[in-house]
């Protein structure tokens, strides 16, 4: 990109259906461990979602206890604000503690109006308001006095802030199950502009009603509606027997920063964000399109001033869903040519579900530890590739050196974006 | 033994900020004191109407200005 200053990842957190922090995703990617199973309590008449990546056993007050090379005041902070905060905005605090942490914030501290919150996502609580609306319905007086807080999303950026006392600039962005990738392009320009010294992008936990599941699960686009046995073999992205996705409960965030206070306070580069674009299809229907997609990987790739034959990898927007892989199949051809044999694919999807508004931020953490570790992680179920000339990783790790990674986030009502993270001259090492 | 309303106030205040002593929720104390909120306090009071079961208008709330004002402003509508 030109102009500006340089945006690099000084540091990422995750919690999702196979992780709680970073090291453990990577762990678990390069394992191709997933986190897809049956929801608790779901019917069997195929009339409705049963599938899900769900988080397993997460307690707010554990993850932040966790957090032990924190202050301590700043982990009762953490309890006191968010302690009964709605399963969205907690995760929402546990990624970015461990951002927090990882960027070296609490050593080496920037002035807190130097520092921004982009929170991807909306519509983020809505089982939270299934659990509060039976309250509402029987008395209103005894709504919670929060909820007027809680069910805005920008609640979010609010309790973020509050917890690690950041003043900069804040807002939440939105693009449907590309938002992720729609807020760290806004975050990478707000460092770019100077407008912060360095931003906490982070994926909010999309936390979806009965309702809106049962929307999705109308519209045909999630799987488990072909037979209810084989749960952990319903998700399979880019396979000719796939049958939509799964909804996966997940939350991100990556720290951008400028390269120069990076430098300034000797922070671990991840990666550079080289490039990256949003386009729009002019298209209000659930229908992806190729034009957009390639639109958007090739402007990515163009922005980064790279030819597409530099990029080694591709993490895939890859739901599993008919329309979207093969789309996006289409529209990997167009922007590679005949490199499309030589770039590896693969769809995080397939392992931790579809974690909506946050995926974006959840594959770029993905991408990060995968350039780190030197891994491209295994496709779940790839059984009966729908393309013989794309490179999709098989069912097992393998090792690669990427320097260039494009990853790509598409949105029901034709978002289209790309980002492209390149790795740093001096690569940020795993902590032992 | 407690009175149950400044029982069910308590059981509220101990919820809302876990880290408060019980035994300082007393009439004499404002929910301030204690360490709370505008929310907080909000939700402490929502949390008492409903352990006690009662429904009191906003409006009279305006009375109330700790925890003794609360108290009885709740006893008025508990039957």
């Amino acid at each position: 990109m030109t102009g500006g200053h340089e945006v690099v990842v000084t540091g990422t957190g995750v919690l999702c259906a196979t992780a709680a922090d970073t090291d453990a995703f990577a762990d678990a990617l390069r394992a191709g461990r997933s986190g897809i199973g049956v929801r608790p309590g779901s019917g069997v008449d195929g009339l409705s979602p049963r599938l899900a990546a769900d988080l397993s056993g997460f307690d707010f007050r554990t993850a932040v206890a966790a957090r032990s090379g924190l202050s301590e005041p700043l982990r009762r902070l953490a309890v006191r604000v968010a302690g009964r905060a709605p399963l969205p905005v907690q995760a929402a605090v546990v990624v970015a503690l461990e951002g927090w942490q990882r960027a070296g914030l609490h050593h080496v501290p920037l002035p807190a109006e130097r520092i921004g919150v982009v929170v991807a996502g909306h519509n983020l609580g809505g089982r939270y308001a299934d659990e509060v609306r039976p309250r509402y319905a029987t008395s209103p007086v005894h709504l919670p006095a929060r909820y007027p807080l809680q069910f805005m999303d920008t609640d979010h950026v609010a309790t973020v802030s509050h917890v690690l006392g950041v003043t900069g600039e804040g807002y939440t962005v939105g693009g449907a199950s590309a938002s992720g990738n729609v807020a760290i392009i806004n975050g990478a320009r707000l460092v770019s502009a100077g407008s912060v010294d360095a931003c906490l992008v982070l994926g909010a936990l999309t936390d979806l009603s009965a309702m809106e599941l049962q929307g999705f699960y109308n519209l045909g686009a999630m799987a488990g509606t072909g037979g209810t046995d084989a749960p952990g073999e319903r998700c399979r992205p880019f396979d000719a027997d796939r049958e939509g996705f799964v909804p996966g409960q997940g939350a991100a965030c990556v720290v951008l920063e400028s390269a120069g206070s990076a430098a300034r306070r000797a922070a671990p580069v991840w990666a550079r964000v080289a490039g990256y674009a949003l386009r729009l299809d002019a298209n209000s229907l659930a229908d992806p399109s190729a034009a957009g997609e390639t639109a958007a990987m090739a402007g990515a790739v163009r922005s980064a001033g790279l030819t597409p034959e530099r990029v080694g990898y591709v993490n895939a927007h890859g739901t599993g869903s008919a329309a979207g892989d093969a789309v996006e199949v289409e529209a990997l051809r167009a922007v590679f040519g005949g490199a499309v044999t030589g770039v590896w694919v693969n769809s995080t999807k397939g392992l931790i579900g579809h974690t909506l508004c946050a995926a974006g931020v959840v594959e770029a953490v993905a991408t990060l530890v995968q350039m780190r570790d030197g891994f491209v992680h295994p496709n779940a179920n790839l059984r009966r590739p729908i393309a013989a000339d794309c490179r999709f990783v098989g069912d097992r790790a393998q090792p690669a050196g990427i320097e260039f990674a494009l990853s790509n986030g598409f949105g029901f009502g034709g978002f289209n974006t790309s980002v492209v993270f390149a790795r740093p001259a001096v690569p940020s090492r795993r902590q032992p | 033994m407690d009175d149950p309303v400044l029982a069910a106030i308590r059981r509220s205040v101990v919820e809302v900020l876990p880290e408060v002593d019980g035994q300082l929720v007393t009439e004499d104390r404002s929910l301030t004191d204690l360490g709370a909120n505008s929310i907080d306090r909000v939700d402490v009071v929502t949390m008492t109407m409903d352990d006690l079961g009662v429904t009191v208008p906003v409006v009279e709330f305006r009375e109330v200005h700790d925890i003794g004002t609360l108290a009885r402003l709740l006893r008025r509508h508990v039957r």
